[in-house]
């Protein structure tokens, strides 16, 4: 597993003036995953990104990208694919000198099969590149970091600017490309449902805190809801880590994420979904259970 | 990386090839005419030799009819600053408008784009400088004969000074813009304080850079012949060799005496001689040129360790 984790973070830690952007981040993106980062704006989402682009420099704490520190090392950048969020582009450009671009500065330049999608896109090659839609410029921000042919995709809110239509577009061009190359994908958005297709594992960031950092399959195995009459949440806090709770006169509902078994029959024990999951970390009222209860649950 | 540095910068510099060209326009036909004017007319010869009288009109036509066309060229010294200035909005704008982040995330190292990117904007600059610089010499040509060319005027057009002078914006440009992040402002601002620093060295520094020389002469005598082509930064009567004097008017006290007119017996003169011309240059060149060194470094320094 340590040998496999393609980018690895150890108490890392940005800071802006006095303000923490991302702090105390400890994780690892295995090889081959697609990793969702996912947290409200400003959790220190694109900040976790551009450190691993070497971009920005760690305040604290250590990144490495392929074992090496990206910020001094050459050999990085050329096997990291990245589309910036609002995906910059030069907008006087054309999308053939746009492509160009990528030719000039990437010795592992894709030509052909850049190309290829720029005309399977119906993008005009001759059009200026500010005059493209939000969802077209999107797709040639994706089409130049594909073309470096990279190890590792990252995406910073790749979608958030998009319509619905566009959305899946772009998101079905990156499926297509990860199927293609078993490359290393990490996308961040503040909505998890853009994401839920393609990802198996997920990382949630608030308040430049890592909340949670696991594989899918783990945190659906993991975290279940516990509904049972009105009590204090104590005893169950001293064996599992209650997320959230919620309760009403008469009735309790907590989200744990199980340290092994959950044996109370004062609980009823519910499967949660993936959505359920993030919006309990994110600390949103209202949280419902996904399935009818389970009886005894199990963990891990 | 040289493709993409032209591709961003092309716009910039097609904007100063147009404005060269429209001075070239206003300068090129204006220069022709002046030139057959002053070999039709036989200037040369009474420049070079004891004027005669038919010399005088001449010269005193030539001088009313293009000495107000060179005044006119005088605001071509700002040129330098507007171009220097303006080369430096393609580097400003990768941060403005966020593009750095596609950039130096290709396969290039942030220390090549930087290099590229400024290596280019300095080549501009300098190829720009130049062309301005041999523009205003060949139209100068025959004002110099008769003018020399230290005054203030003249002097920042010719030999090399303009090349420090576009440098110097660009620089000040880049260090006000990579900090800033905004290209119009660094632009204004680097026109401003180009402005400022040339009004500064013209008017103060420039004489004492290079000490000037004083001569003194009796009045009755003829102006010597020095100060044909040289800056005569002041010049007034002198009581004594070697000093400035007060001026006559001085000696009516108020004692209401009459007051006898003084007439003096030497005049002085303090300027820079045309043979220290090369060397001025080279002097105010390495200024501006040593501050432009600096300022580029800094903006260079800056953005590849202060953009984080």
């Amino acid at each position: 597993m340590m040998i496999d984790a393609i980018i690895r973070t150890d108490a890392l830690g940005k800071r802006y003036g006095a303000t923490w952007a991302l702090r105390d981040c400890t994780l690892e993106v295995p090889e081959g995953s697609v990793t969702a980062l996912v947290g409200p704006n400003g959790a220190g989402k694109t900040t976790l990104l551009q450190l691993a682009t070497g971009l920005i420099k760690p305040t604290s704490g250590r990144v490495e990208v392929f074992g090496e520190a990206p910020r001094s090392s050459a050999d990085v950048l050329p096997r990291v694919g990245f589309v910036a969020q609002d995906h910059p582009l030069h907008r006087g450009f054309t999308v053939a000198e746009m492509l160009h671009f990528g030719v000039r500065l990437n010795p592992t330049w894709d030509a052909d099969s850049a190309a290829a999608r720029i005309a399977r896109l119906d993008i005009p090659l001759d059009r200026k590149v500010g005059k493209l839609s939000g969802g077209q410029q999107a797709q040639v921000a994706l089409t130049l970091a594909l073309a470096k042919r990279p190890e590792l995709l990252l995406l910073d809110e790749p979608v958030a600017s998009l319509d619905p239509l566009a959305r899946r577009e772009f998101m079905n061009t990156v499926m297509e490309a990860v199927t293609e190359t078993q490359m290393t994908v990490v996308l961040s958005s503040h909505i998890l449902a853009d994401l839920e297709r393609v990802c198996d594992h997920l990382v949630i960031l608030s308040h430049a805190r890592t909340l949670l950092a696991a594989s899918i399959d783990d945190a659906l195995a993991t975290h279940r809801l516990l509904t049972g009459p009105r009590t204090d949440p104590a005893t169950v806090a001293r064996v599992h880590d209650v997320i959230h709770e919620s309760h009403t006169e008469r009735q309790s509902s907590l989200l744990v994420r199980a340290n092994g078994h959950v044996y109370d029959a004062q609980w009823e024990i519910h499967e949660v979904d993936l959505e359920t999951i993030v919006l309990a970390y994110l600390g949103y009222r209202g949280v419902s259970y996904a399935a009818p209860p389970i009886g005894e649950a199990v963990a891990r | 990386m040289t493709w993409v540095a032209w591709r961003q910068q092309r716009t910039e510099t097609l904007i100063a090839v147009v404005i060269v060209v429209l001075i070239a326009a206003l300068l090129v036909p204006t220069g022709l005419e002046m030139a057959s004017t002053y070999r039709d007319d036989g200037l040369a010869a009474c420049v070079a030799q004891t004027p005669s009288p038919a010399c005088g009109g001449a010269l005193d036509s030539f001088i009313s009819r293009f000495n107000g066309l060179g005044d006119l060229l005088a605001w071509l010294t700002l040129l330098p600053g507007l171009i220097g200035a303006m080369l430096a909005a393609p580097f400003v704008l990768a941060f403005e408008h966020g593009t750095y982040r596609l950039d130096w995330t290709q396969s290039i190292t942030r220390r090549r784009w930087i290099t590229g990117k400024l290596g280019l904007a300095v080549g501009a600059a300098v190829v720009f400088a130049l062309i301005d610089i041999a523009m205003v010499t060949w139209w100068r040509t025959p004002l110099v004969h008769l003018n020399g060319r230290m005054e203030n005027s003249t002097f920042d057009g010719e030999g090399v000074v303009a090349v420090g002078y576009t440098l110097f914006a660009l620089g000040l440009a880049l260090a006000i813009g990579v900090v800033w992040r905004r290209a119009v402002p660094a632009i204004v601002g680097a026109f401003a304080g180009y402005f400022a620093l040339r009004l500064f060295v013209d008017t103060w520094l420039r004489q004492r850079l290079t000490p000037p020389a004083t001569i003194t002469w009796h009045a009755s005598g003829r102006q010597p012949a020095v100060l044909n082509h040289a800056w005569v930064i002041s010049m007034g009567p002198g009581s004594k060799p070697g000093q400035l004097g007060a001026a006559p008017t001085a000696l009516c006290g108020p004692a209401a005496k009459p007051c006898t007119p003084h007439l003096p017996a030497f005049l002085n003169a303090v300027y820079e001689p045309a043979s220290r011309f090369w060397s001025m240059q080279f002097t105010e060149f390495a200024l501006f040129a040593g501050m432009a060194i600096v300022l580029i470094a800094f903006a260079a320094w800056w953005t590849s360790a202060r953009t984080s």
